[in-house]
């Protein structure tokens, strides 16, 4: 609880600031819920301040994903739940060349457009149907279909699976 | 040229050679298909390890862990920081809740995630690992209590932290460790693993190595072989295009691929008019010579034989026929069969071969005309002789005053020699043309070499010698063989050895040789004068006299040994001599003979006369009396026969006609029969025919066919017909005593025919007029018989000799007829002159040839002259 409401306070904190900005289209309603997520960048589709900012049930509403895949960091054959990252960048119409996600500890990584342009990353909120803790590497974890093929086996994919994932900035 | 260029191995490369490259190229091969094989493993084993490394290199299992591991070290800081600012009031709780739970998360990475399985194994990392996670637990009811008893917490927290730094530390390090070692190990194996690629790279590279070596050495044999192979082409091409013959190489079907250069000399066609036609189309005369190829190329095909040459009319692009010889040699050439022909043009040669045997034709024509020559000259030598020695024989009826008897006599042995001499050389002449043929009939020894000795004995008398035959070893009285032959041949033997011989012996020995007794030795053995060693070789020489006055003297021509030795042959025997001078002679005559079981024999040979023991024995006694069927249609032959005959006291039935004969020859028996042959209403032929059919009295009387000359082919006919025997026209008296005799029961002389009429014209001026024949016509003759039949003659040679001088109905077909009686008659009143010419217009008419007109327009002044010497002769 303590860590939505952190996350809650994190997403005013951010709201704030946009609502400070010039005024723009907000066709994004605004989060009811805590805020988890907060896009910023070069994108077409804001709810104030120049970012997209979303609570849980924003997410699910641009549609479930499901990828059920092992990872290097995990026992077993978890199926991760969330919404494709290409999705997400659609919704907010994302019109850069480069995408920073950065986590809570403030490890950032770059995602280029080939991975978002089409269907391959899910921004994962749920683990084996059960919400990710930030103990878990929740609320947000970037997962790639590391089973499908031996492309999503590298370091690099590795490297940008980020997980505690809670903003991402498109250049 | 596809046979050469394809043609086996050089034959200068030698067996040997070609075998040892074959053996070392099969060698390279091997080694060749060895390295490849080697090669292909090593590439295949270095894939797989390389693959394998690519495999592991390009997924990874995990990521950057040592950056993961010391992530933990900055995170645990930042916690203690956490819990000191919070402590301290400048952070806030939840600050301190989101460092732990991140610092939490990594742990739980730690603990639970596959890329640290192999750190979860170690003691080293999971001893500090359970220390922290025990810690974090313990601190959970802290952080996920209320704040108030959070922020009372803090100092105990701060306290447990700073006691977890050192199994934080711990756990780093030793994360870092075993990825340090993990990492060295991994080298460690890439650098093996480089190793061995780099070794089996190496070994590729030899592999590489020695199959470029194999390769070369490969490519080196066969540039060779394509060397040798381009010699041998060019060697066969030069014999090809060299080759004096034309060389003609075609497909199955004949048709041309190769042409050499003499082909083309010898054809005329241009090679690239010549490929692709068919060569017996264009080579070939015509379908013989094709269809002659044809079958030489199934015996070929078919025996396997001996590789042969033919002769065919070839033809060539103008035209020009000639002959060529031909080979032909069938090559399979892989799958192809082609033939190759060798041909000569052989016209050069041909018309060599030809002047050749034109000449040698030439040289045996005149050969056997001068042999001809002289047998014709030596038979027409013969009738005038034997009108002499007929009208002598005639004389001796009359009785004469002794010394009239005595020159007769003289003339008699005069005439009796020559006629021997004449008979001598028309025996050789005979015999030169092949007309000798040996008798096979039983004999007796005994009677022949009595016979020998009483022809010779008059002789042998003259010169005061004594005479006999003696048996040696066995005596074989009965013999089959050629008994007028072996007579000839033993009188020549001791009349040679009587001649050389005063006072001394001669002696013939008889003796069976071999315990079969199929051959016979005669030995005449005398004690004369001998010959000389170096002339015993010669003396059974032709016209071979030792001493030519004294042959003079003795009347030899030196013919007899010649021809004793030819008949030897003849008879499969041979004849020599051995002898020393003064001492005597031995010639002696060996031959093979078959001797037969005594009785088998009857009669004798005594009465048995050849030509040369007629001369000496002296004249034959008649036979008779016989009864003689005389057919004859002209008048004047048939008074002559009839006074010959009966003059031995024959009795004669005369008929004028073949018809006529058959009749007499149905009612009566008759001892003989004389048939002419050319005669009205029915001649000889058919009507000796008839009396063998017609089953009358005298059905198997002996005919004797009479005949003015008759052609081989006739004599045939004449045997057909029934007639055994034939005796020429002019009839000669001994001729006719001979034959009869010959004829009688016992009478073993049955045999050969007489000499055979001569169909040549006589080539000889002859005489106009036999002035010995008109001497026996008149001596057998009274005289108004002879003018009566002199009127006869002239009446019917006018009026033929005008008819054929004006050449009047020469188509009719009784002329032949009417000549033939002519002929006969001016035969028998010696018209020499006009009978050859009317006997060579018969025999052409006989043969159908055209008659020569200007010979016919001479034929009235020969009659006439004829006539006038006749009519001056006879009425004499």
């Amino acid at each position: 609880m303590r860590r939505f409401l952190a996350a809650l306070c994190l997403g005013l904190g951010l709201a704030a600031t946009g609502l400070s900005g010039p005024a723009r289209a907000a066709d994004l309603p605004e989060p009811t819920g805590p805020v988890i997520l907060v896009v910023s960048g070069k994108i077409g589709v804001t709810n104030g301040a120049g970012t997209a900012r979303f609570d849980r049930a924003m997410l699910e509403g641009l549609g479930i994903t499901k990828i059920r895949t092992s990872t290097i960091w995990t026992e077993g054959t978890p199926t991760f739940t969330g919404v494709s990252l290409h999705r997400l960048m659609e919704a907010v119409k994302a019109d850069g060349t480069n995408l920073k996600a950065i986590a809570l500890n403030d490890y950032t990584v770059e995602i280029p457009p080939e991975d978002w342009q089409k269907d391959a990353a899910l921004i994962a909120f749920q683990r084996d149907g059960k919400d990710m803790s930030v103990r878990d590497k929740g609320p947000l974890w970037i997962i790639y279909p590391y089973d499908s093929a031996p492309r999503f086996q590298s370091e690099l994919t590795y490297a940008r699976s980020i997980w505690q994932l809670h903003r991402l900035r498109v250049e | 040229m596809p046979a050469a260029s394809s043609s086996p191995a050089s034959p200068a490369a030698g067996p040997g050679r070609s075998r040892a490259a074959i053996a070392a190229s099969r060698r390279g091969v091997a080694v060749t298909i060895t390295a490849l094989a080697v090669c292909f493993a090593l590439i295949v084993g270095m894939a797989w390890i390389l693959l394998q490394e690519i495999d592991a290199i390009s997924t990874a299992k995990s990521d950057n862990v040592q950056w993961t591991i010391a992530q933990a070290d900055v995170e645990f800081l930042r916690l203690r920081l956490a819990i000191e600012g919070a402590e301290a009031g400048r952070d806030t709780l939840d600050e301190l809740r989101r460092d732990f739970d991140v610092f939490y998360s990594r742990i739980q990475t730690f603990a639970q995630g596959q890329s640290f399985e192999l750190l979860r194994a170690r003691e080293a990392f999971e001893t500090p690992r359970r220390k922290v996670s025990a810690f974090l637990d313990g601190a959970l009811p802290l952080i996920d209590g209320s704040d108030a008893a959070l922020r009372a917490g803090l100092p105990q927290l701060a306290r447990q932290a700073e006691a977890a730094a050192v199994p934080v530390h711990d756990l780093a390090l030793a994360g870092l460790m075993a990825f340090a070692e993990k990492t060295d190990i991994r080298r460690g194996q890439v650098v093996n693993k480089l190793l061995v690629v780099t070794g089996l790279l190496l070994l590729l590279v030899a592999g590489l190595v020695m199959l470029a070596a194999a390769f070369r050495r490969v490519a080196g044999l066969a540039e060779a072989r394509a060397r040798e192979v381009q010699a041998s082409a060019t060697r066969m091409r030069s014999i090809v295009e060299t080759s004096i013959d034309a060389i003609v190489l075609t497909t199955r079907d004949g048709t041309i691929r190769e042409f050499n250069p003499a082909a083309e000399r010898i054809f005329g066609y241009r090679p690239e008019e010549a490929i692709g036609a068919r060569a017996p189309e264009i080579l070939l005369r015509d379908d013989r010579a094709r269809a002659a190829l044809a079958s030489y190329l199934r015996r070929r095909d078919g025996g396997a034989g001996p590789r042969g040459l033919i002769e065919l009319t070839a033809v060539d692009r103008s035209g020009r026929s000639f002959p060529a010889e031909v080979a032909v040699d069938r090559v399979t050439i892989g799958e192809d069969e082609v033939f190759v022909a060798f041909i000569r043009d052989i016209s050069h040669r041909k018309a060599a071969e030809e002047n050749l045997t034109d000449a040698r034709d030439r040289a045996l024509a005149s050969e056997r005309a001068k042999a001809d020559f002289l047998a014709v000259m030596s038979h027409e030598m013969r009738t005038p002789l034997n009108g002499l020695l007929g009208s002598m024989q005639l004389m001796r009826d009359v009785e004469m005053p002794p010394r009239q008897s005595e020159l007769l006599g003289r003339m008699q042995a005069s005439g009796q020699l020559l006629l021997g001499l004449v008979n001598d050389v028309l025996d050789l002449s005979k015999y030169e043309a092949g007309k000798l043929e040996v008798e096979h009939r039983s004999f007796r020894l005994t009677a022949l070499l009595d016979g020998v000795v009483e022809t010779t004995a008059a002789l042998a008398g003259e010169r005061r010698n004594e005479l006999e035959w003696v048996w040696v070893g066995r005596r074989i009285d009965a013999a089959i063989g050629d008994p007028r032959r072996l007579k000839q041949v033993l009188i020549n033997l001791v009349g040679n050895a009587l001649k050389f011989t005063w006072g001394g012996t001669v002696t013939i020995e008889v003796e069976w040789l071999g315990r079969k007794g199929a051959e016979i030795e005669f030995r005449v053995i005398d004690t004369g004068i001998g010959i000389a060693p170096e002339d015993q070789d010669r003396i059974f020489s032709d016209f071979e006299t030792l001493d030519s006055s004294y042959s003079r003297q003795s009347g030899g021509t030196g013919l007899g040994l010649g021809i004793s030795r030819r008949l030897a042959h003849l008879m499969g025997g041979e004849i020599g001599v051995e002898s020393e001078l003064g001492e005597g002679s031995l010639f002696w005559l060996r031959l093979p003979l078959d001797h037969v079981a005594e009785g088998a024999v009857a009669g004798t040979v005594a009465g048995d006369g050849g030509p040369a023991g007629r001369g000496v024995a002296g004249p034959r006694a008649p036979v008779g009396p016989l009864e003689v069927l005389l057919v004859e249609d002209n008048e004047i032959n048939r008074a002559i026969a009839r006074e010959m005959l009966e003059a031995d006291g024959h009795v004669v039935t005369e008929a004028a006609d073949g018809r006529a004969g058959v009749d007499w020859a149905r009612l009566k028996r008759f001892d003989v029969i004389l048939m002419d042959i050319s005669m009205p209403v029915m001649d000889g032929h058919e009507a000796a025919r008839q009396i063998r059919l017609n089953g009358g009295a005298s059905v198997d009387v002996p005919i004797i066919a009479v005949t003015a000359h008759a052609l081989p082919e006739e004599i045939a006919r004449y045997q057909a017909a029934g007639m055994e025997r034939h005796v020429s026209k002019p009839l000669d008296r001994e001729d006719l005593r001979n034959e009869l005799a010959a004829l009688m029961p016992g009478a073993p002389g049955a045999g050969t025919v007489p000499d055979e009429g001569r169909t040549a014209p006589p080539e000889v001026r002859l005489p106009l007029i036999d002035d010995a024949r008109i001497a026996a016509l008149c001596e057998i003759l009274p005289r108004p018989e002879r003018l009566r039949l002199l009127d006869m003659l002239v009446a019917e040679a006018d009026a033929l000799v005008a008819r054929l001088g004006e050449g009047r109905d020469l188509g009719d077909t009784d002329l032949r007829g009417d000549v033939h009686h002519l002929a006969g008659s001016a035969g028998n009143f010696g018209l020499s002159a006009l009978r050859a010419e009317l006997v060579e217009i018969e025999t052409a008419l006989k043969r159908g040839q055209p008659l020569d007109r200007q010979r016919l327009r001479r034929l009235p002044a020969l009659w006439s002259d004829s006539v006038t010497g006749l009519r001056r002769r006879c009425a004499a």
